[in-house]
């Protein structure tokens, strides 16, 4: 699999992980997914998978990020029911994420 | 002084817990005497829910983790809940504890140290347990069967909260573009199955789930589901028709439900 194709499948699950992790913090009853289902980490340990599979480079990284940026907004702006201080959590939740996986 | 002595229980009054001298020794113990109340057997409460059926070595440690939980400061009610109540394949023990402060770590630690045991433990404030109680299907099926060092009951009313389920759709729907390993395609056809009873207004019993599963899914394809074991492409599609005929019913119950309330 070339590394275009692997920076879209990365990115796709980083952001449906941050997708499910930020509605568990704006949403307030959501204890059962961020104490017992974890669907937020399932997704991130998936990618974390992938991440590991590719040497990244310094444009890698910024494509990742820019990548990242956009597919989690339209994540975001396509669950309405989730509460609108979604996107104010979107940046410092992808920064957080690409410190983990060492892609900052 | 010769050690007179009689083994009485605590009864509950009105105002203060008492103990009755016995009648044959009321010439013996009599008002204005001094006397020492020591603890001999603490009494070994429990509380489970109504279909539990729980061997005798499962019985006496659940009682023996609830009792430790019990002498616990901030620990309103704790519960114990999933597979180690009704299967002989658990991977830990998992832990409810109703409390007001995040006592998770706290209480993992004491419990491992204790029993040497692998345990899972989440706390909830009591007002969100209550909430969750009435409006979670996952929440309600976890606690289907239960034991716990206080009364509880599942309460009948439900609310429906269109935001939530939706919340907990969002794996299943995901798992419709994305692969995972193959306990989390299990995990959410139990969750997919929770939700359709819990709209249809149903007891949620987590071993009847299992059993709608394996009457979905060959034998061989359950076994892989509850294992984690790899899939192969043709049974994850399987699956994924699967998941997507249960959303759409979801939908269609829920449609239902809101032509129900307007």
């Amino acid at each position: 699999m070339g590394k275009k194709r692997i920076i879209q499948e990365l990115t796709n699950l980083l952001a449906k992980s941050l997708r499910h992790k930020i509605g568990g913090i704006v949403n307030k009853n959501e204890i059962y997914s961020q104490k017992y289902a974890k669907d937020a980490e399932i997704l991130l340990k998936e990618a974390q998978k992938i991440s590991l599979r590719e040497n990244w480079n310094s444009r890698d990284k910024i494509e990742i990020k820019r990548e990242l940026e956009k597919k989690l907004m339209k994540e975001l702006e396509e669950k309405t029911f989730l509460d609108e201080s979604k996107f104010n959590l979107a940046s410092s939740e992808i920064i957080e994420v690409l410190r983990i996986l060492e892609l900052g | 002084m010769e050690t007179l002595k009689f083994v009485h229980r605590i009864s509950k009054g009105t105002r203060f817990n008492q103990i009755y001298i016995p009648h044959e020794m009321k010439e013996i113990f009599e008002v204005g005497d001094s006397v020492e109340v020591r603890l001999i057997e603490k009494r070994n409460t429990f509380y489970s829910s109504k279909k539990l059926e729980l061997g005798e070595f499962k019985k006496k440690l659940s009682i023996e983790i609830l009792n430790f939980l019990s002498q616990l400061n901030d620990v309103e009610q704790a519960f114990i809940v999933g597979s180690f109540l009704n299967s002989s394949d658990y991977g830990d023990v998992d832990i409810l504890i109703i409390s007001e402060k995040n006592l998770e770590g706290k209480v993992y630690s004491l419990l491992t140290e204790r029993f040497g045991m692998k345990f899972h433990i989440i706390a909830i404030p009591k007002k969100r347990l209550e909430f969750l109680i009435k409006s979670c299907p996952l929440t309600r099926s976890m606690l289907y069967f239960f034991i716990s060092n206080k009364k509880f009951e599942l309460p009948k009313e439900t609310v429906v909260d269109k935001g939530h389920i939706e919340f907990l759709l969002m794996m299943p729907k995901d798992l419709l573009e994305i692969k995972l390993a193959s306990r989390v395609f299990y995990d959410n056809l139990r969750r997919l199955i929770a939700i359709g009873w819990f709209l249809e207004n149903k007891e949620i019993n987590p071993l009847e789930i299992n059993k709608e599963i394996k009457r979905e899914v060959k034998e061989g394809v359950f076994s892989s589901l509850k294992n984690n074991e790899e899939l192969d492409e043709k049974a994850i599609e399987k699956l994924r028709g699967i998941i997507k005929a249960k959303i759409r019913k979801i939908e269609v119950l829920w449609e239902r439900n809101e032509l129900f309330k307007n």
